[in-house]
């Protein structure tokens, strides 16, 4: 537990002291919802929810590939290797991180993505902040374990998207059902967030479980 | 001359490979006269026939997604790179498998649903297997050292196989209506279909094996071949 909050507590000091991947993500998600709104039609209502996570889920694959190929350099991951706990926890605190990050530029891109498309998203925003925290949880469990492996293989820029993508596929079809039904209705049936707990819950542990492989140098 | 410390590869005996061919060729050729002399579907017509292709494909496909992941897991488990061949040959085999039955569906979806493709359950399901396990085998060539490919295919592999269910339950819960064919108790095969169909899951699971063997065998040769290329090295 300690070293979870350790690893926590670095990735976001180093983060808030450059800002750079969190300013990256931001303007690369602006830029995304942009070329949206240039490329489709004025309404997008039904379309709105798959957007809106294309955008999530473009952020996320550029920041969770920095959050390892720093740990790279001086080969700091031979130190975080040597932590005394279970390395499992090292990997919840780097999903931690990544899990802070994330939301808050999701929360701007939210904002942003609700001015471009006029949609009024304030009757639902603390339902729609639940919805987007709880599949992000899924969400960094699945892309930390894909970018420590990722970021040791050739090409891996590559390698985390084609990784990290089919197996996001259960969290993202949870999300975006949640998120229409939000968007739509603006009421929420319990089914998408039981799924979405559960399909958490498992690659949380199964994450927690095979980190030790990924770590062991 | 052979270091203790190296452990001696293990290949398949020839008298295996020898064996697992010569079955897959006497079934095949039962498979081929069971399957010409089948009654051709009242309804599709001989269209229906590429059934006796397409299941078993899925079925061998299945089985060899199943078979890295235990594999993988028996890696980690156990250190012993046999697993790891066992597993890097089970899902080559599987992704060919499965690439013949995603190819040979849509020519049967045309023929009857009328489209080349539908957001089926099992389609869906089947496809993101295959996204899985392609990328399985791109992180295999993409990784460098052997043992660290061994671990991190392995890791790999088992989260694949636990993203499955969850496919599942995804369709199930939020996706559309079934386009195939629940399973074989409902009758959905036709007088005299019965016998071929089974002809052609023995061929699937034969061709399966043998071609498991033969890449597990090739892998062991592979590694042989780098032993003996480093202890001529060790030796200069």
């Amino acid at each position: 537990m300690n070293v979870l909050l350790a690893v926590l507590w670095k990735d976001l000091t180093i983060e808030l002291r450059s800002r750079d991947r969190v300013v990256a993500m931001v303007v690369f998600s602006l830029l995304v919802v942009m070329v949206f709104h240039l490329s489709l039609p004025a309404d997008t209502r039904d379309t709105a929810p798959g957007l809106l996570w294309i955008a999530y889920v473009f952020a996320a694959l550029l920041g969770l590939g920095r959050s390892f190929s720093l740990e790279l350099e001086n080969d700091a991951v031979s130190g975080i290797a040597l932590a005394p706990a279970d390395r499992g926890w090292v990997f919840l605190g780097k999903a931690a991180a990544n899990w802070i990050i994330l939301s808050a530029v999701q929360a701007v891109t939210a904002l942003v993505f609700a001015l471009v498309f006029d949609l009024d998203l304030m009757a639902v925003a603390g339902r729609l902040a639940g919805v987007v925290a709880l599949s992000s949880v899924g969400l960094c469990a699945i892309g930390t374990l894909s970018a420590a492996v990722a970021v040791r293989t050739r090409f891996r820029e590559v390698m985390l998207p084609l990784l990290m993508l089919p197996l996001l596929w259960p969290v993202l079809s949870g999300a975006v059902r949640a998120t229409r039904q939000l968007l739509t209705s603006g009421s929420l049936s319990f089914e998408p967030i039981q799924f979405l707990i559960v399909t958490d819950g498992i690659y949380l542990i199964v994450s927690f479980l095979v980190f030790e492989y990924i770590l062991d140098e | 001359m052979r270091h203790l410390s190296q452990p001696v590869p293990h290949t398949i005996p020839p008298r295996a490979l020898l064996t697992s061919g010569l079955v897959l060729a006497a079934l095949a050729a039962v498979w081929s006269a069971l399957v010409l002399t089948a009654p051709v579907d009242r309804m599709q017509g001989v269209v229906q026939k590429i059934l006796y292709v397409h299941v078993p494909c899925a079925f061998s496909a299945y089985l060899g997604f199943g078979l890295t992941a235990i594999a993988g897991a028996l890696y980690l488990a156990r250190n012993d790179e046999r697993f790891d061949r066992l597993a890097a040959a089970a899902a080559e085999v599987g992704v060919l498998f499965c690439s013949l039955n995603i190819l040979s569906g849509p020519i049967w979806a045309k023929a009857t649903w009328g489209h080349w493709w539908a957001w089926d359950p099992r389609l869906t399901v089947t496809l993101l297997l295959w996204f899985v396990y392609l990328a399985y085998l791109l992180l295999r060539s993409f990784t460098e050292g052997s043992d660290r490919t061994a671990r991190f295919a392995a890791v790999y592999g088992i989260l694949g196989a636990t993203a499955m269910p969850l496919n599942y339950f995804a369709i199930d819960l939020f996706g559309g209506a079934a386009m195939h064919p629940e399973n074989l108790e409902r009758g959905s095969l036709g007088a005299g279909m019965g016998w071929p169909f089974a002809a052609a899951i023995a061929v699937g699971f034969a061709a399966f094996v043998h071609l498991l063997l033969l890449r597990v065998d090739l892998a062991a040769r592979h590694t042989a071949a780098e032993l003996a290329a480093r202890e001529r090295d060790f030796a200069r």
